[in-house]
């Protein structure tokens, strides 16, 4: 069965789907008003890129996106700003490409009516596998239309469609970018995932103090048992160390990440970015490592900034420990030389850890 | 229906810990005297047996007063138990698993241990996504219900926090295998091998790390090679044949087999595949080991091979007097099955090798025994693990020898329990 057959039931489902603009949708006239389009573009089963990007799958896709395909500078500067081809952006591009996007490669004059624009839009989503659009208009075309809508109650969106073509056992589907961007806020030591955004150390000083500091301390000193985040430069050759992010931690962007992700305890994902920018930035100063109290942390100079512990971590070498030497054999009699002593008790479970050893998650964490 | 009291989880109190510490002792002596200790005669019948006992005369529950059943009220004091000045807060802490109180080599799901670092996710598994991104050719959403249409496998592995034993570096502190021993449990898992997963959104030449994240309000990331996330890796659903429990991770975890359990991500619901490690807050400002000379190994992912005697130990005290004694525990290795484990009752001086007994699997626990006749004279009772690829449990002093007392992490070094002539027993470090 061809996955683009019986075009025509595509209007009625947008319709119906509410996810059409005003006017009805056209798909065969949307299909006239692409020859406009072919020279530069195609799409369909043999669909590559040309003067311009294949629009397979447009919908959902992020502007720029389809690999070895060479975008012009302005649009992988729309994309890095996270532009999303939908109904919308893609209505607005063809209204007059180069107003939308300014110093876009793309050379067409652009669709005055928005009536084409919607033929258009209707005729480029019946090879948009990801759009409902598509997919309603596949499921209508199933062989038994009756019985797919009679037996859809358990789970409406997934019963009944078109096994996908990705992967070995065509399971799950594709993720929108929309849903990527929102999960995806992971930071890398070398700074990728920054988010845009900026704060100083004046402005994390009272974000501190606010959501931070009954935990952590004013300066980062640690309450209770909590976690020292400042000081203890030089302990970590001592008896207690001190472990904190100016002495220990080995980048300063899993501060960013962390902070992010799951700081204030109990409140995760509610500061802004500019507000974890601000806080990095203050801990750098409680941590001595910025002095200026106006010092602007940014995903411009954030990977300038390095940990004075970063160089201390090693590679895992227990392999190499005498006590793991092949070829040893365990000794079974006579291993020590007289009859053994004991040197040391359990202090009988009134061992409280010290409450300075600075992981105020003490060891088990 | 279940009218079990509460038991004691928690040693906050000095004082009680003390009391405790004694009670232990006494309860075992006292035991010993009810039970009757060396029985070589009756002096009179014992109303066990002559008397009509009231389970034997009336009729007890029927079938579905337990809908889901539990165990004994005689075994209510087999439980978990935290020890709550470790950790700051119970939302980011931990608790143990009763090793002295089980037999065999699977952990009963309740029994588990619990480490959070947000508190234990309440997921709608309707709710739930796996998501898939990152350098792969589709990034992907999988419900639960699409990934039980995955080819399923069965594999029973260890799973052991990082930090076990960790506070017995500066010396034996902690009177218990529970508390010394007690961040280890052993699951039968059912689930969907990873590389499927992977495979599925098609992983992009140069993918070299995976990043296992979870849906839990600590937002858990670790940096995990996709060698090994390839190897033997698996995203379960299923814990001893049911649903995990929601502190194991419901409705789907990462299993990550033989390394530490921080990397074993609960609550799974992100997985990105990229060129290089994230280095992520718990693969930097923890779960890294710091040497002596102020460096820190940093990747230590494998538990080495370690073994614990669970009967007897300080709270599990020999009751019955001399004579013929079970001595038994468990033996573990991240690089595979255990091959041997020694016994020694005094000190480490001369060793016998234990009897395994039950299954021997990759990457599991082993259960071995040391049946003896015990003489009542005290003892110091040590087990020492070999594995397959030939590693020896290291005593504790080697491995301080090698890395100092502040390294926290992996202390798999072996255990010495001093057993006295009255059968009580208290953790010791010896010469």
């Amino acid at each position: 069965m061809s996955k683009f057959r019986n075009l025509a039931v595509v209007a009625a489902v947008v319709m119906s789907a509410g996810i059409a603009p005003a006017l009805a949708q056209d798909v065969g006239a949307g299909k006239k008003l692409f020859k406009k389009c072919v020279a530069c573009h195609a799409v369909g089963p043999d669909a590559r890129n040309k003067v311009g990007p294949q629009l397979n799958d447009l919908f959902g896709r992020s502007a720029g996106s389809i690999e070895k395909f060479k975008y012009s500078k302005a649009m992988k500067a729309a994309a890095e700003k996270g532009l999303v081809w939908t109904d919308d952006t893609v209505a607005e591009l063809i209204t007059k490409p180069r107003k939308f996007i300014k110093g876009t490669k793309m050379a067409f004059g652009g669709l005055k009516k928005e009536k084409d624009r919607n033929n258009i839009i209707a005729y480029l989503k019946t090879f948009s596998t990801g759009s409902e659009t598509a997919d309603a208009a596949k499921t209508k075309t199933d062989d038994q239309p009756e019985k797919a809508a009679t037996t859809v109650t358990a789970a409406p969106s997934s019963r009944n469609l078109p096994i996908p073509q990705h992967g070995v056992f065509h399971l799950g589907r594709k993720a929108l970018p929309e849903e990527v961007n929102a999960w995806d806020i992971d930071i890398r030591a070398d700074g990728a995932g920054l988010p845009p955004g900026r704060g100083t150390v004046a402005d994390g000083e009272p974000l501190f103090a606010e959501n931070c500091a009954s935990c952590h301390g004013d300066f980062g000193e640690g309450v209770d048992r909590w976690p020292v985040l400042a000081g203890g430069h030089d302990t970590l050759k001592e008896d207690r160390p001190v472990k904190t992010i100016g002495s220990y931690w080995p980048y300063l962007s899993t501060v960013f990440d962390y902070v992010r992700r799951a700081m204030p305890f109990g409140d995760a994902r509610s500061l802004s970015d500019d507000d974890v920018y601000a806080l990095t930035a203050y801990l750098l100063y409680v941590n001595d490592i910025v002095t200026d109290e106006e010092f602007e942390l940014s995903r411009d100079n954030f990977s300038d900034i390095r940990l004075p512990n970063e160089a201390n971590f090693t590679a895992d070498t227990r392999k190499d420990e005498p006590h793991y030497a092949k070829n040893s054999e365990a000794c079974m009699s006579d291993c020590k030389p007289g009859p053994v002593k004991v040197i040391m008790r359990a202090r009988v479970l009134d061992v409280t850890p010290e409450g300075d050893d600075g992981e105020g998650a003490g060891p088990v964490d | 229906m279940n009218n079990r009291k509460k038991p004691e989880t928690e040693i906050s109190n000095p004082a009680r810990r003390k009391l405790l510490a004694g009670g232990l002792a006494a309860s075992g002596a006292a035991a010993a005297l009810a039970i009757g200790g060396r029985q070589a005669a009756a002096a009179a019948p014992d109303p066990a047996i002559t008397k009509i006992q009231d389970w034997n005369r009336y009729l007890g529950d029927g079938v579905d007063e337990r809908p889901y059943g539990f165990p004994s009220e005689h075994e209510k004091e087999v439980v978990r138990r935290s020890v709550s000045w470790l950790t700051a807060d119970p939302k980011s802490s931990v608790n143990f698993t009763p090793l002295h109180e089980l037999d065999g080599i699977i952990t009963p799901n309740g029994l588990c241990f619990e480490r959070h670092h947000g508190g234990i996710a309440d997921i709608d598994p309707a709710q739930h996504r796996l998501m898939i991104n990152g350098m792969v050719d589709t990034p992907l959403v999988f419900t639960m219900e699409d990934l039980k249409r995955f080819p399923r496998e069965n594999r029973v592995y260890f799973l052991e926090c990082a930090a076990n034993s960790g506070m017995e570096w500066r010396g034996a502190q902690l009177n218990g295998c529970q508390y010394t021993h007690g961040m280890v449990h052993n699951v039968m898992y059912t689930g969907v091998p990873l590389k499927h997963i992977l495979n599925e959104a098609g992983i992009k030449s140069g993918g070299k790390w995976i990043l296992p994240e979870g849906a839990d309000a600590s937002g858990m990331t670790r940096s995990i090679p996709l060698e090994k996330a390839l190897d033997d890796c698996l995203v379960a659903f299923k814990m001893n044949g049911e649903a995990l429990r929601p502190e194991q991770g419901y409705p789907v975890r990462l299993v990550v087999p033989g390394w530490e359990g921080n990397m074993w991500v609960k609550w799974l619901r992100r997985i990105e595949i990229g060129d290089q490690p994230w280095q992520m807050r718990e693969e930097t400002s923890k779960y890294t080991d710091l040497m002596e000379d102020g460096k820190a190994r940093r990747f230590t992912w494998t538990m080495d091979v370690k073994s614990v005697i669970t009967n007897p130990s300080p709270q599990a005290p020999i009751t019955h007097g001399k004579g013929q004694t079970v001595v038994t525990g468990v033996a573990w290795s991240g690089h595979g099955k255990i091959k041997r484990v020694d016994v020694s009752i005094d000190g480490g001086r001369n060793w016998e090798t234990a009897r395994l007994d039950g299954p021997s699997l990759s990457k599991s626990l082993h259960r071995f025994y040391h049946d003896f006749n015990w003489d009542g004279s005290e003892l110091l009772l040590q087990s020492r693990a070999i594995d397959e690829a030939g590693n020896i449990q290291p005593t504790k002093n080697e491995l301080r020898a090698a890395r100092g007392q502040n390294s926290i992490y992996h202390n798999n070094g072996i255990q010495t329990w001093h057993v006295k002539a009255d059968g009580s027993a208290e953790n010791v470090e010896v010469s």
